[in-house]
């Protein structure tokens, strides 16, 4: 029978938006502000897990708050831990109304703006007000979008990725460097700026996940800069549901969000004619942030495909990577000794030495595999698994190896003076959980430094005590 | 009682072969206890140069197709 | 599993029916309006979900069937680009007005019929299918992006018309093509009675099967039984048909048939024992089907020519050349 159940990815239903945990975090007042906005009620929407979206959804249409009794059979025995977890979720979003003890319902505001995201509707203009068509000059089209988002993308990337190789590459905006210094992942050193070891693991994440990282260190900065930041986040929202390759005019932003313009343009958000400009165009990296496709669908490869795929991994270690991108360059580089280059065409190998650089940068063994995974070619996509196991493998027992010791601090417990005294203070020990090795024969043990005030405290009560 | 501070190590035991080497070299001793197969107590100021001296002893094990 | 998914959505547009549901005389009167714009809300709803999902709206006309509306192509403007505005999220926008433009594009031409031949739902099921098939199989080098192909498709019907015994070969045919191409078929009888072949196809393909009977609550059934995708139904409970009627049409006469008999090598059914199989040519013997003949308003004697039948193991097992149902 074909199958509605079956083929599922437990691991990625778990995985949250890394935007979630920071809203969860915000206050119920400055969320209901912000669930005002039918375009940031769906943007979030879109972020949250498949469970949560559905009870959403259920919710939406009913007037009246429903029996927590009656919604447990909305879902099957086994779903029952991730229907909890995902009201609990939706709770700390603060979407559900707050007698949610009995009775669940969704937030009023937040009903009400959904509703009229799903409907078109209100007067909340929360979607952007597009510009008046200009007569002299067209809008940009969505090749030259796509071009000067990727520019800003690289530009930063490249400047992190060739940092500390003597090379000097274009430097993104002050603003940029800030962020990046703030975010940890470049650091100053001796008067430079030098990429950081989570600055190395932020080079394999995904476009996607880059681009969120920067944007929730922007956010974490909102405060100490004075903005709002319901209007930081609805902007950036309203951006997310913008159409790519409309132009949309600036009257009806507010003077935070206007603030904003100059950073986004920064990071290749949003393109403006110039800065005085009274319009602007949203660029793919906007208008993806809600999904989960490549922001950047065509890389500037001109050699190798149009989509997102050019490396081909052979069993004996060997790469062939189809680009001309000296970014893509720069960051393979982290983990692959090249050997050849050519004008549409990397050849390297993965070697011991290779990833060991890698790893001491700070990069996992994951981490490259993903990569790998990742922008791996149209041709390896037929391969099941798609990566060749003895490589993966071999990448995994070489972070293995680095860890062959593991080192705790801590008091060896010994000499004691009988058998008693030291199951006495063992036991005591092992209620506290700071025992990490012991030896009955030896009569000593081994407990964690946490550990040791409290223990040294016992025993000298207890020597007290007993008058010896 | 005897409380003796320091770093417990936990290893494999081929390792812990290689740190026994290592601690008999003149004036570099920094085992304090030698406690079991696959645990051993070391000087908590010692911890990274053991660390670097294994690492480079176990590299001498490790051959390359590329060199 | 949190990934895109497709939804090819098939509405049943029978003027007549639609006109019947809508008589103030029924329990909850239906009209079309209020249909399509729950229908809409429905679809909102799904696009909403998830930026990458994609939809397509087929309708099934008296006669023909046509793609009222396809993720593929919806941005090249044919016509009908709404103009923007501030308050509503533009892909909804667009998807509202290309669906009810179309459907009244295509009302309109059949406006005047005078007759009103039965609706094409194979037609449409077809075209659902190809579609899917197209989703899935890329032609290499398009732009058509990956997620799109790896989305876990399904098919939902809203029926409103009665079976059409004669489509029972095509219908099964469609079922069998969606089994293999992994495709889950929900149905919504909004409207009359039950149908069997639906039933079947539901049933067969892993879908849910739902008789709609509080009308008022239309969306609140679209949106818990058929939104979550198939890939989801393992966790969120959707209702399914607890009896299903497995009953099959037959191939000489197209009727419905409670007993049936069923060739041997080829497992095609007749409503009535035959000396030659009308499909295959195989001829049976004499005896065989004076005994079928003689024992026919009685349950079906054992050991006939063989049994089997294009369905899933139905109730009881029979032998002859004959399989009860129901």
């Amino acid at each position: 029978m074909p199958t509605a159940d079956g083929t599922t990815d437990d691991q990625q239903e778990h995985r949250l938006h890394a935007l979630l945990p920071f809203l969860q975090t915000q206050s119920q007042t400055s969320l209901t502000r912000l669930y005002q906005r039918p375009s940031s009620c769906l943007s979030i929407f879109r972020l949250l897990g498949a469970v949560e979206r559905q009870l959403v959804m259920n919710l939406l249409w009913l007037d009246l708050p429903i029996q927590t009794s009656t919604m447990s059979s909305w879902v099957t025995r086994e779903g029952k831990a991730l229907f909890d977890d995902a009201l609990a979720s939706l709770a700390r979003l603060h979407f559900l109304s707050n007698n949610s003890a009995i009775k669940l319902g969704l937030s009023t505001t937040f009903k009400t703006s959904m509703r009229h995201a799903i409907t078109g509707g209100g007067t909340s203009v929360s979607f952007g007000v597009p510009a008046e068509p200009d007569e002299n000059r067209s809008a940009p089209s969505i090749d030259a979008l796509d071009a000067y988002a990727l520019e800003r993308w690289e530009t930063v990337l490249h400047y992190m990725v060739s940092s500390g190789t003597g090379q000097t590459p274009i430097k993104p905006s002050q603003g940029v460097l800030f962020l990046l210094q703030r975010s940890g992942l470049m650091a100053m050193n001796q008067g430079q700026l030098q990429i950081t070891s989570s600055g190395f693991q932020f080079l394999l994440h995904t476009p996607h996940s880059q681009l969120w990282e920067l944007l929730l260190q922007y956010l974490q900065m909102v405060e100490e800069r004075q903005m709002d930041l319901v209007e930081v986040l609805s902007f950036l929202f309203m951006l997310s549901t913008m159409e790519l390759g409309r132009e949309y005019s600036i009257e009806s932003l507010s003077d935070t969000q206007r603030a904003m313009l100059e950073d986004l343009r920064d990071y290749g958000l949003m393109w403006q004619r110039r800065a005085s400009s009274r319009r602007f165009s949203p660029t793919r990296l906007a208008t993806t942030l809600t999904s989960s496709l490549p922001p950047l669908p065509t890389a500037t490869s001109t050699g190798g495909a149009k989509d997102q795929g050019f490396i081909v991994l052979e069993t004996n270690y060997r790469l062939y990577a189809y680009t001309d991108n000296p970014l893509q360059t720069a960051v393979l580089n982290l983990f692959v000794t090249v050997k050849w280059r050519f004008p549409n065409l990397v050849v390297g190998a993965i070697t011991r030495e290779s990833v060991r650089k890698a790893l001491l940068n700070g990069i996992t063994a994951d981490q490259i595999i993903s990569y790998l995974t990742t922008y791996a070619h149209p041709q390896m996509r037929k391969n099941r698994p798609l990566l060749p196991v003895t490589v993966q493998d071999q990448i995994r027992l070489w972070e293995l190896e680095r860890n062959r010791i593991k080192t705790q601090e801590g008091f060896l417990y010994t000499a004691f003076a009988s058998q008693a005294d030291y199951e006495y203070v063992l036991n005591y020990a092992r209620q506290l959980d700071v025992v990490l090795w012991e030896n009955a024969a030896k009569r000593c043990f081994f407990g964690s430094v946490e550990g040791h005030t409290n223990i040294r405290g016992f025993i000298e009560r207890r020597t007290g005590g007993s008058g010896g | 009682m005897r409380a003796v501070r320091g770093v417990l190590i936990t290893c494999d035991s081929a390792v812990k072969q290689i740190l026994l080497t290592l601690d008999e070299r003149p004036g570099q001793s920094f085992i304090i206890e030698d406690l079991d197969e696959f645990h051993v107590l070391v000087r908590a100021d010692e911890e990274q140069r053991v660390r670097r001296e294994l690492e480079a002893e176990l590299e001498k094990n490790t051959y390359s197709m590329e060199a | 599993m949190d990934g895109s998914s497709h939804l090819s959505l098939i509405i049943d547009l029978s003027p007549s029916q639609w006109h019947l549901s809508a008589q103030s005389s029924n329990p909850h009167p239906l009209s079309f309006q209020t249909f399509l714009s729950h229908v809409l809300t429905f679809v909102n709803s799904h696009i909403a979900s998830k930026h990458e999902n994609t939809l397509a709206v087929f309708g099934a006309l008296p006669g023909k069937s046509s793609m009222l509306y396809s993720s593929l192509d919806a941005d090249s403007g044919n016509g009908n680009d709404p103009p923007a505005d501030a308050n509503s999220y533009r892909p909804f926008k667009v998807v509202n007005s290309v669906v009810t433009n179309n459907t009244q594009k295509e009302l309109d031409l059949i406006g005047g019929l005078t007759e009103e031949p039965p609706v094409a739902l194979v037609g449409a099921l077809t075209k659902a299918l190809c579609f899917i098939n197209r989703l899935a199989h890329p032609p290499s080098g398009s732009l058509v992006d990956e997620a799109a192909a790896s989305a876990d498709p399904r098919i939902l019907i809203l029926s409103v018309s009665p079976d059409l015994a004669a489509s029972y070969i095509p219908v099964m045919n469609s079922i069998f093509s969606a089994q293999k191409l992994k495709v889950t078929i929900d149905v919504c009888k909004v409207f009359g009675e039950e149908t069997v072949f639906l039933q079947q196809a539901a049933h067969l393909t892993g879908g849910s099967y739902i008789y709609l009977e509080r009308r008022d609550a239309f969306l609140q059934y679209l949106i818990m039984s058929f939104l979550p995708p198939p890939s989801l139904r393992h966790i969120i409970a959707v209702p399914r048909q607890d009896k299903v009627d497995f009953r099959a049409a037959c191939f000489c006469h197209k009727n419905i048939v409670d007993i049936g008999f069923v060739c041997s090598v080829c497992l095609s059914i007749f409503c009535s024992p035959v000396a030659v199989c009308s499909t295959c040519r195989t001829k049976f013997p004499m005896k065989t089907l004076q005994r079928l003949n003689a024992s026919r308003p009685a349950i079906p004697p054992a050991n006939g020519v063989s049994n089997g039948s294009p369905r899933p193991p139905s109730a009881r097992p029979s032998t002859g050349m004959s399989a009860s149902l129901r």
